[in-house]
């Protein structure tokens, strides 16, 4: 079982460094040593919600986690957003404290790699700045792509300010990154990291695959895909109905009936929060089930993973 | 046996094809690879490309890479330049070996320096039984042991070759067989039996 110990962190500053992206740099609130994270951990922070319903957790990435200097994060501010990173950038003041999960990783670089080839697609640049910072102290051959739109291009060029000679290169627009031919040129024993929408992360573990690519080099990250039609959660032993709402997880409609159930990346990764199904058509979306698994149609993954039929049957 | 009920011997299952690669590469230590190396669905007329080690003066540097049978005059001759290759090799291909377990195991190690995953190999060990075992007291490798008492070259004692065996080392385990009274030496059993 991962460790759900949680911090009390305070917020030293929280710049904006770009237009709709702020940086946050957390300490400990008591001035203490902060447990150490390897580059591509998160941690999940505890934020209000907007209507003062049940609190929102939200994971992101350390860009950044040194245990005297603090972590940092990027902040994306989202027009689909529940209200976390609304409140992270309208509210949350230098000197506010708030909660967070100790780091967990569930995208970490692979140690026998040869190269590591990056490729981020808009904010999924921040695990790739751990990685770039690590890689670099490490000496170890990397190359890294960055997808962002036109006009951020150059805010992406800024964040990662490559050193003379380093393969680091922001493409303007999705189709300025030829995927197919840059995953065909990479050498025996490279690994390849995805962050970014989850249309580029399924497009670039297809055309590796296509290439031959073992899946055990292909390393995806992917928080909150979250979204789609709504539908109602019978919860067969607590006897209650839950609508989850379109913009809303399956998770968050349970915790916010009252029902407490484990969770951690809330990414579908780790595997935490699986429940059983009796009912239902499920819409898969997470990493953790097996294809049989899925067949077998007897779990979810309530993080992410939705309903296509109006009702789903959860036997808590 | 001195081996007790644990056991660290690799398992061998006959080859197949992997599917979705892009290039396949087996490499044998023999020219003429046994049907029984192959599953059922398949033969060695399914991977195109094979180098082989023929030990004959007669064997000429051939140009590498691609289609075609080529042959090596020996088994390190191949592994030196199958690292030569696979450092120039780009993702998608799997490589296939089989042999002597020492020498599958030898080939495992190249493609591992070369960053590949145990997903991306496989390997076949064919033959009697030879085990290449490292004295743990002196570190002296001994080569081609067929029973399970033998003589360190290094430091003299007598070995007891546990079943136990080092996938990154490529070496079974051999221990000072009667270090606790000594001149007691069980009977010797060849490792085939």
């Amino acid at each position: 079982m991962m460790d759900d110990r949680t911090l009390s962190l305070r917020v030293a500053a929280a710049p904006l460094v770009a237009t709709g992206l702020r940086r946050l740099h957390l300490v400990a609130a008591d001035g203490s040593r902060l447990p150490p994270a390897a580059p591509g951990a998160h941690i999940t922070l505890t934020l209000p919600s907007p209507a003062g319903a049940r609190p929102l957790r939200n994971s992101y990435t350390l860009v950044e986690a040194d245990p005297e200097r603090g972590y940092q994060l990027i902040v994306r501010r989202t027009d689909r957003s529940r209200g976390g990173s609304h409140h992270i950038h309208d509210r949350l003041q230098p000197g506010d404290t708030i909660e967070a999960t100790v780091p967990h990783n569930l995208f970490a670089l692979h140690s026998q790699a040869r190269k590591h080839l990056l490729i981020a697609g808009g904010i999924g640049i921040t695990p790739m700045l751990a990685f770039v910072a690590h890689l670099r102290e490490a000496r170890a051959a990397f190359e890294l792509h960055q997808i962002a739109s036109a006009d951020e291009a150059g805010v992406f060029a800024a964040l990662l300010a490559p050193h003379p000679g380093e393969r680091i290169q922001v493409h303007a627009g999705r189709d300025a990154c030829d995927i197919a031919a840059l995953l065909a040129a990479q050498p025996l024993g490279t690994h390849v990291y995805t962050c970014g929408p989850g249309a580029m992360m399924d497009r670039i573990a297809a055309v590796a695959a296509e290439l031959g690519w073992p899946a055990s080099h292909v390393h995806r990250e992917d928080f909150g895909a979250a979204g789609g039609e709504p539908f109602t959660a019978r919860l067969a032993r607590s006897g209650i109905d839950v609508a989850v709402a379109g913009d809303q997880t399956l998770l968050e409609a349970i915790e916010a009936a009252g029902i407490d159930t484990p969770s951690l990346c809330r990414g579908g990764a780790c595997g935490v929060c699986i429940l059983p199904l009796s009912e239902g058509d499920p819409e898969h979306r997470d990493h953790f089930l097996s294809e049989a698994e899925r067949a077998s149609g007897c779990h979810i993954m309530p993080c992410v993973s939705r309903s296509r039929s109006a009702t789903l049957v959860l036997d808590i | 046996m001195t081996t007790g009920s644990f056991t660290s011997r690799p398992r061998y299952s006959p080859l197949t094809r992997f599917p979705s690669a892009r290039a396949h590469l087996l490499v044998a230590d023999h020219a003429g690879i046994a049907p029984h190396a192959f599953a059922e669905t398949c033969s060695a007329a399914d991977f195109p490309e094979r180098w082989e080690v023929v030990a004959h003066a007669r064997v000429l540097p051939q140009p590498l890479g691609g289609p075609g049978v080529h042959q090596f005059r020996s088994a390190s001759h191949l592994l030196t330049l199958l690292g030569h290759r696979l450092n120039a090799e780009t993702m998608g291909l799997r490589l296939y070996a089989v042999g002597s377990e020492p020498f599958v195991w030898d080939v495992a190690r190249v493609g591992r320096e070369a960053g590949m995953g145990r997903e991306e190999m496989q390997l076949f060990a064919v033959g009697q039984p030879v085990r290449r075992v490292v004295c743990v007291h002196c570190r002296t490798i001994n080569p081609e042991v067929t029973t399970t008492l033998v003589t360190c070259a290094g430091c003299g004692v007598t070995l007891s070759v546990r079943d136990h065996f080092s996938r990154m080392h490529n070496t079974w385990m051999g221990v000072q067989c009667d270090a606790e009274a000594p001149g007691e030496l069980p009977e010797v059993e060849d490792l085939c039996a």
